[in-house]
């Protein structure tokens, strides 16, 4: 679905992404792992075009540089961590903007297909019962599901998320990779997503690609990425051993 | 169900506002300097209508080329300046964005200012100077404080625009400053030209803000949705596929012929464009499809009271139109920045 | 924070342009412009007055030369003494330059206000700054003896500098006409040309004299238009050289109910429909001349002075300044409106 070769992003002379090729195909849900400052967030941003770059990233075969705006938006949805919004929308205002790629001129009504989009998408999420609130009146949790809703709404085969969940409470993330492993669950469609948390991304990843400084130190299925071996390689410390003594003392 | 009962909210809104912009326009019809029944207002409107002459020539001569054409071009004017305001805030994110922040104001200031002191004027149209003058310059500034902001960061952040149209604002008025200078001999006319007087508006001036509100409320209307985006937030627009560089530039441009035509033709009158959408859209929300349309309106309306009252409190005196507006638009815009404060993010 | 600043600031001009406008109502001046300090005069008075006094003190002693000492009192009501008429002489207000040349005097001009427009010679004088720009320093470099302010433009802390350089300052601060014969008789005394002042004075009235005994007949009415339509309008109302004038020939002020120079409303000039329209918009040489700009306003054409084409434009400050050209002005307008009804008559 996704395949991206020889990739290079540079923030003036520093290379922060250096020669990186890698794919993903329909049903995964793709972790990329790393620690802070590997670029991590800088391979999303690539995909999403909000950062220029060097070497090709195709989409179905179709390089996404040479989409447009909507199209791209009608195939690709994108999860930020952090959403905060200017005005007081109600909750199914911002639902409603993920329908905007669709829309055909500026004045036309909305289709039926819209309404049910967005209700989906609501439903989905749990939103419905929220859709006439302020975002202003909203928990962190419930702002991140209006916007995870937006981007259902958009109805893409492909979704980015960059940490989506990082300020959460733990109850919201479970709530929030549930959701996603949900809509995961529809053929022809993938999830690419950056985390922090190492035990999410084994938890629910399916394949995964370990980055140091700008480069791929492993890829691969996520029993084969996340082995203690190579998370020593790439943390520089004993990662397995830590985690185990995190987890000991719940018992 | 849902959508049915906010497309009724929705009508009486438009409705409500129609018909107080309408009563307001009458209103200011019939009260002025110069009593005239209200009665023969009509009458002698009719009458200039059907071409016929009037009995009250008195009424003829005020109501007709005098009172109309200014309320008409003052109530444009408030519309084409809160249709801006409501623009420049959802599409910078920024409540206090207006023409103003972002330097348009000063830019096309300083092209009417130098048209004066330079005596600018085109052979077959005299006062013209100023307008073109000031819609070139509006234009210019425009684009040297986007190619500025471009400079500095290629997504145009609101930061970046905001904090260039504040230096250009500076600039702008130290470069007057200059000019008032040199050219002393001119700064009476300087002066009350910068205060902004709608007094001697004539039809053709109603004809021109006419067209350009036409045309530029068509343009920003159409783009709601992607202000809306950008009222969310400029990332946000841009992950919902809204091409942010062409809205942006779109929006921005039309705003600048906004200005500069209300500029040349009323002079900088302050707070409308601040104001006006912040007290529309604590009934409409900030949805823009709403918000723009009834910013129009009620821009409309709170200049045509503003006008009323430069005209009639201290009769036969004129007091300049800006005062007013700032004056009523600074105490409503501490009413509403408390209020807003204190109430919307709890009951909104 | 932007919006409370550029309240701010149009408050700021608001201020100024009606301390402008509220000033020129008293004093009527081109120096209004340059007003801004309200100055605490009592305490002025006191300060200044003991240096006089000293001054006063050492002229009388000196007996044995011939006495060349001139003492005026000022328009604030100052004493100001001089050893000797002054040779080097600073005037500020556009009005006093014209004074200083109509006594013959400009050669005695060292410098100038910057705003000085009249007659032509005055533009190879030194300009300085003037009102709240006032430097000291650049108008003491002029080495004068004698600085003459309006009473709007000076600052106490400056008159403090200016004597302690040993340069007298004195205030004229004409209002009416007849403080400007006062202000012309005070010139004539500073600069050793009491002659010149009386004759000048004279010639004055005499023209006056002339306008008053063959008032215009027939009630009628004037309208005094200081800036055009576009600008907004703004009129001399009562309290005004115009105003005066205007009374002089016997002619009513369709705004003599206002204090000096208003934004009127343009439905009331329509209203109190004058017989006669003075313009002091200045021709910038494109575009229809302001007689004409007035003719074709939408609403104006049953104005009586439209009809009649009485619109007479005096674009060069002769009606607004505390100047002999008052006279002038006043005759200029008179010979008009009689020129007017001469040719009335003869149809």
């Amino acid at each position: 679905m996704l395949e991206i070769s020889s990739l290079i992003v540079s923030y003036g002379k520093r290379k922060v992404i250096d020669d990186l090729s890698f794919s993903v195909s329909e049903g995964q849900w793709f972790m990329i792992a790393g620690p802070n400052g590997a670029g991590k967030s800088t391979v999303l941003n690539a995909v999403s075009q909000a950062v220029p770059y060097l070497g090709s990233i195709r989409f179905k075969g179709r390089e996404i540089k040479t989409m447009k705006a909507g199209e791209r938006a009608r195939h690709i949805g994108v999860l930020l961590q952090n959403n905060q919004i200017g005005y007081a929308f109600s909750v199914e205002d911002v639902v409603r903007l993920g329908r905007y790629a669709y829309r055909s001129w500026a004045f036309s009504k909305e289709k039926s297909d819209d309404e049910s989009a967005i209700a989906d998408a609501l439903d989905a999420t749990g939103m419905t019962y929220l859709r006439n609130k302020s975002v202003f009146t909203l928990s962190g949790g419930e702002l991140q599901r209006c916007f995870l809703a937006q981007v259902f709404a958009q109805q893409p085969e492909l979704l980015l998320l960059d940490e989506p969940t990082n300020h959460l409470d733990l109850v919201f993330q479970k709530q929030i990779f549930g959701l996603i492993s949900e809509w995961l669950k529809v053929p022809g469609r993938a999830v690419i997503s950056v985390v922090h948390d190492l035990s999410l991304a084994r938890a629910y990843g399916t394949h995964a690609l370990l980055i140091k400084d700008g480069r791929r130190a492993a890829i691969g299925t996520a029993e084969e990425v996340f082995t203690a071996s190579n998370l020593e390689n790439v943390y520089s410390m004993d990662v397995n051993g830590w985690m185990q003594s995190l987890l000991k003392q719940w018992e | 169900m849902e959508s049915k009962r906010r497309d009724r909210f929705q009508t009486w809104i438009y409705l409500i506002i129609v018909t107080v912009t309408i009563a307001v326009f009458l209103l200011c019809l019939c009260l002025g300097s110069v009593n005239i029944p209200a009665r023969d207002i009509f009458r002698v409107i009719w009458d200039a209508v059907n071409g016929l002459p009037s009995e009250n020539s008195l009424a003829r001569s005020v109501i007709v080329p005098v009172r109309l054409p200014r309320v008409l071009c003052v109530a444009l004017t408030g519309a084409a300046l809160a249709l801006a305001g409501a623009a420049m805030q959802g599409l910078l994110r920024n409540t206090l964005a207006d023409g103003s922040t972002l330097g348009v104001s000063s830019g096309a200031s300083l092209g009417a200012v130098i048209a004066i002191a330079f005596g600018v004027s085109f052979p077959s149209l005299p006062f013209a100077g100023t307008m073109v003058m000031a819609i070139i310059f509006a234009m210019v500034s425009l684009l040297l404080i986007l190619g500025l902001a471009y400079r500095l960061d290629n997504s145009l952040s609101t930061n970046t625009i905001i904090l260039i149209g504040v230096i250009f604002s500076m600039f702008a008025s130290s470069i007057m400053t200059i000019v008032i200078t040199f050219a002393s001999d001119h700064i009476k006319s300087i002066t009350f030209w910068t205060m902004g007087s709608l007094q001697g508006s004539s039809f053709l001036n109603a004809l021109i803000l006419a067209s350009a509100l036409l045309i530029c409320s068509v343009i920003l209307i159409s783009h709601s949705s992607e202000l809306n985006a950008f009222a969310v937030s400029e990332e946000n627009a841009g992950r919902i596929g809204v091409n942010i560089r062409r809205v942006k530039l779109t929006v921005l441009i039309t705003v600048s012929v906004l200005i500069g035509v209300c500029v040349s033709i009323g002079g900088s009158i302050a707070f409308v464009g601040l104001v006006t959408p912040h007290m529309v859209r604590m009934i409409t929300g900030p949805n823009h499809k709403k918000l723009l349309p009834v910013s129009m309106f009620s821009g409309a309306v709170f200049l045509m009271l503003a006008d009323l009252i430069a005209r009639t409190l201290l009769n036969p005196r004129e007091l300049p139109i800006g005062v007013v507006t700032s004056i009523v638009g600074a105490f409503v815009f501490i009413f509403i920045y408390y209020r807003s404060r204190g109430g919307t993010r709890s009951n909104a | 924070m932007k919006h409370t600043k550029r309240f701010a600031c149009i408050l700021l001009v608001m201020m100024l342009v009606l301390t402008m406008f509220g000033c020129s109502s008293k004093a009527n001046e081109e120096t209004a412009e340059k007003a801004e300090e309200t100055v605490t005069e009592k305490a002025e008075e006191a300060d200044t007055g003991e240096a006089e006094e000293e001054k006063k003190d050492e002229t009388e002693e000196s007996d044995t030369a011939p006495d060349t000492s001139v003492t005026v009192t000022d328009m604030m009501g100052r004493e100001v003494t001089l050893a000797a008429p002054a040779k080097r002489i600073v005037a500020v207000s556009a009005a006093d330059c014209e004074i200083v040349y109509a006594l013959g005097a400009g050669d005695l001009l060292v410098g100038r206000g910057e705003w000085c427009d009249y007659p032509q010679e005055v533009f190879n004088v030194p300009s300085v700054e003037s009102g709240g720009n006032t430097n000291v320093e650049q108008i003491l470099a002029l080495d004068p003896d004698l600085i003459v302010m309006s009473s709007m433009a000076q600052d106490q802390e400056q008159v403090k500098q200016f004597e302690e350089a040993g340069v007298a300052v004195c205030v004229s601060n004409a209002a009416n006409i007849e403080e400007t014969y006062t202000s012309i008789e005070m010139f004539g005394k500073l600069l050793g040309k009491t002659e010149e002042a009386d004759t000048l004075i004279k010639s004055m009235k005499d023209q006056f004299d002339a306008i008053m005994q063959n008032k215009i007949e027939g009630e009628k009415t004037i309208y005094f238009e200081v800036s055009p339509l576009e600008w907004g309008l703004w009129a001399a109302g009562g309290n005004t050289f115009m105003n005066e004038i205007a009374e002089m020939m016997g002619l009513k002020n369709i705004f003599a109910d206002q204090e000096g120079w208003i934004e009127v409303s343009e439905e009331q000039v329509i209203e109190r429909n004058p017989d006669y329209i003075v313009t002091i918009t200045m021709y910038m040489g494109e575009g229809p001349k302001p007689e004409e700009e007035i003719m074709s306003r939408k609403g104006w054409e049953n104005i009586t002075a439209v009809k009649n084409a009485a619109i007479f434009n005096l674009p060069n400050n002769e009606l607004s300044r505390p100047a002999p050209r008052l006279a002038d002005g006043a005759k200029l307008l008179y010979d008009f409106i009689v020129g007017l009804d001469e040719v009335k008559e003869a149809a």
